[in-house]
């Protein structure tokens, strides 16, 4: 059996493969499909300091193969979100916990509340939610804002620090590089991409947010490209998402230089998507004799694969 | 607790002009007002799984009864006996079953569907039921036949006049109202909805309402089918729901 363990940071995990961020609630949702310890990790949803009501309905629309979402970070706030995330402890799987807030100070006071929880093995800090008009994308779309951002919470714990970058930017490598420099253990990428849809019956934009997020196998290629650019030019390892719908996906995206792979909206199409890519992984590394799935990160980047 | 599994189609009648009832086999046991996500492709577009309510439930069978309004549903009528769909369910809250001298289902159109289990449910367990149906016109009252055979007492409304009661559905829910002893069961469109759970508050009733909502997981983790409850707060339809106390959610 081929060794699936995977670091990011100082954080191991048993294999690759997490659900990424809002498309996996606080985790029980999934619990009655199988058992949350197959996970890699565990990533529950963009938490902040206070509870966030969210975007007024409609938050989602279907699109041609994949979603808009514009849920608006709606959560519980962290002392809610902390009682349901000492829930996961009986699970055999890290959590990460996807922080977000309004200015610096709020990511600070969401890391400070989880600090003391041992459940919590990472933060992954969202500078690239599309739908909330403060927070979240703000932060993340200029090198400059980013690199004070983490700068600051650096200092706050030695957990793995993730951040999560958004692809709605000119060069997502700037901000890339912004995150490394101050101090980020890994990179999630992608989160979703801007955009739209009307309704011509009612002429008016289908969600009430006007935008929203762009997800599902419909942005796979884009955030493939993303994830190739991203881990040429940072020395850190690369959570890569953005449609992965399979273990092939997931494949693709540890080929192109991702250590780690999240699965978002296709949880919502397959709630067992998860341990199946796993297994996919697994038999992939079989089939062509990998001893690690560490050996097909970059791979496909290398001039002497053949 | 929900599953995913493939059930085959034993049986896919057309109803109605573009009313399908779909019989799937399995065993997928859900109590009258739970939900199932249903795969209407086995590719990525569409993408998302479609929520349809339970029609009836037997050990190995599981009932739909579904209007085509879109591509999803446009695919799903395409399915013939014999083939697989992937389903996961049953999903979402049930209707609470209370002790009242009187129980009143009120359906608008296709919102039958659910309540169609629910008659059959509480007839078994020997209650006495009055069934009201409204629609547009008497060829959306879709089934009817299996309403009247099944209620105790039994009115129809048409906003046409084509069949029954010439007016909505509501003017019959307020004649058959007995003041605090009675207890609503209500699917249809939301201002039929809403004036149920009006003329319940009205008259200290017990009503529970179905909620219809753009629904990507169906498991409460995406909160995309949210509704504002009473508080301003949002709940999930797919799991807070889809049957609310109708206090809670109007």
């Amino acid at each position: 059996m081929a060794d699936l363990t995977v670091s990011l940071g100082r954080l191991q995990l048993k294999n690759p493969v997490m659900p990424a961020s809002g498309c996996f609630g606080y985790g029980e949702e999934y619990a009655s499909f199988y058992d949350l310890s197959v996970l890699g990790a565990i990533v529950v949803k963009g938490t902040t300091v206070n509870p966030w009501p969210g975007n007024a309905p409609q938050r989602i629309v279907e699109t041609p193969a994949g979603m808009l979402n514009a849920i608006g970070l709606q959560n519980p706030g962290v002392p809610a979100a902390k009682i349901k995330i000492r829930r996961l402890a009986r699970y055999n799987s890290p959590v990460i916990v996807n922080v977000s807030g309004h200015s610096v100070e709020e990511y600070k006071e969401v890391i400070s509340v989880l600090e003391e929880e041992s459940t919590v093995a990472a933060y992954e800090i969202n500078v690239s939610c599309p739908n909330v008009k403060a927070g979240g994308m703000a932060f993340g779309t200029k090198p400059e804002i980013v690199f004070k951002l983490v700068t600051a919470l650096r200092p706050l714990t030695e957990k793995t620090l993730i951040v999560k970058l958004s692809p709605n930017v000119t060069d997502i490598t700037e901000i890339a590089t912004a995150a490394e420099s101050a101090g980020a253990d890994a990179l999630s990428l992608i989160n979703t991409l801007v955009g739209m849809a009307i309704d011509i019956e009612k002429r008016r934009p289908v969600l009430a947010n006007i935008t929203g997020g762009l997800s599902g196998p419909a942005v796979k290629p884009v955030a493939l490209r993303m994830v190739w650019q991203v881990t040429d030019v940072v020395n850190i390892p690369v959570i890569g998402m953005g449609g992965i719908s399979s273990a092939e996906d997931a494949i693709e995206f540890m080929l192109a230089g991702a250590t780690a792979v999240a699965i978002g909206a296709a949880n919502f199409v397959n709630p067992t998507v998860c341990p199946e890519v796993v297994a996919g992984i697994e038999a992939y590394l079989h089939k062509y004799n990998f001893s690690s799935v560490r050996e097909i990160v970059g791979l496909a980047k290398r001039a002497d694969n053949t | 607790m929900a599953k995913k599994m493939l059930m085959e189609i034993l049986k896919h009648e057309k109803v109605s002009s573009n009313v399908f009832r779909l019989t799937l086999g399995g065993k997928l046991t859900a109590q009258p007002g739970q939900f199932v996500q249903v795969a209407v492709s086995k590719t990525y577009d569409p993408f998302l799984k479609r929520p349809f309510s339970v029609h009836d439930c037997s050990a190995d069978t599981l009932t739909l009864l579904y209007r085509v309004l879109g591509r999803g549903t446009g695919l799903l009528a395409g399915k013939r006996t014999g083939e697989q769909l992937e389903v996961v369910g049953p999903l979402g809250t049930a209707f609470p079953v209370e002790t009242a001298d009187r129980i009143i289902l009120v359906a608008g159109g296709i919102g039958s569907a659910p309540l169609f289990y629910l008659l059959k449910s509480l007839r078994a367990a020997g209650k006495k039921v009055t069934f009201l149906y409204g629609a547009r016109s008497k060829e959306e009252l879709i089934l009817r036949e299996q309403y009247q055979m099944l209620a105790d007492e039994y009115g129809e409304a048409t906003e046409d006049g084509s069949c029954g009661h010439h007016g909505l559905v509501t003017e019959l829910v307020a004649d058959a109202l007995d003041k605090g002893r009675t207890v609503l069961y209500a699917c249809g469109p939301e201002a039929m909805l809403r004036a149920v759970a009006e003329l319940a508050k009205a008259n200290n009733c017990s009503c529970y309402v179905s909620l219809e909502a753009h629904m990507a997981c169906g498991v409460g983790a995406c909160l995309g089918c949210v509704v504002a409850n009473a508080q301003g707060e949002y709940v999930r339809v797919c799991v807070d729901g889809p049957v609310f106390p109708a206090r809670e959610v109007f």
